[in-house]
């Protein structure tokens, strides 16, 4: 196993939110750092590892921590809350910052379907095109079975 | 203090925390994002769009609030290194 994948096997310790919003910087500056590390030798590059990894441990630790005492009002300015439903026509990354890189890219385009028929069916409903809205009402909730299927199969929560 | 002069992104912060220290200090990435985290719910930073980076290269700045608490704990750190030199100086006569 390399060390970026056991730094992507630690960071799923940290809080759901907490990811959604650092994971592809920490592993971005993760990386960074090690390639420096590599040229520093053998030694300097295992040591920068292992505190690495010990470093994302006792960080998850506290953050599950931070995420228990925290009031959510407080926590929301930054952190987004991925159970709450993201409004039609904003994006992901908009609303819940970088996408974890553990999801698959058929969950994402499964999601990205259903946003565009809520967006599409907010818009028709907005303009009185009734019949335009019952089509992406059907469009949204066959985007959202084939989402949930997804959901199952790559055993993924809600 | 690493955002005093100008935005940077993490590993930015990391080289920066480890020259600004000489070497004492090496933060890591767990480390260095859960302050960052804090940081932005305090709302002493703020995640800062340049055009030219990728989503995983997000740079970070003060905020006006951030800058003002930076200017208040430079100044409690001077108090304390003039009161702890008076107090060398005082115990040398």
């Amino acid at each position: 196993m390399n060390a970026r994948r056991a730094y992507e096997i630690l960071l799923r310790l940290y809080p759901r939110d907490y990811r959604a919003r650092f994971s592809a910087e920490m592993t971005s500056a993760f990386e960074e750092a090690a390639a420096e590390h590599r040229q520093r030798g053998r030694g300097a590059s295992v040591r920068f590892v292992a505190k690495e990894l010990a470093g994302l441990l006792a960080g998850a630790a506290v953050e599950w921590m931070a995420k228990s005492v925290t009031d959510d009002t407080v926590r929301g300015r930054n952190l987004p809350d991925r159970q709450r439903m993201r409004p039609p026509g904003v994006s992901w990354e908009d609303h819940y910052g970088n996408p974890p890189l553990d999801v698959p890219e058929d969950v994402r385009e499964a999601q990205r379907c259903v946003d565009a028929s809520v967006a599409g069916m907010v818009r028709a409903i907005a303009d009185h095109e009734f019949k335009k809205a019952r089509f992406y009402s059907l469009a949204e909730r066959k985007a959202s079975e084939r989402l949930r299927v997804l959901r199952e199969k790559y055993e993924l929560g809600e | 203090m690493s955002l005093a002069d100008r935005p940077r992104h993490g590993y930015a912060l990391l080289k920066d925390t480890e020259a600004l220290s000489q070497g004492r200090v090496r933060l890591s990435t767990g480390t260095l994002f859960g302050a960052l985290r804090r940081l932005l719910e305090d709302q002493w930073i703020e995640r800062f769009e340049q055009e030219d980076t990728s989503r995983d290269k997000q740079a970070y700045r003060l905020t006006a609030m951030g800058r003002k608490q930076l200017e208040l704990e430079l100044d409690r750190m001077k108090q304390l290194t003039r009161a702890g030199t008076a107090r060398l100086r005082a115990s040398e006569v």
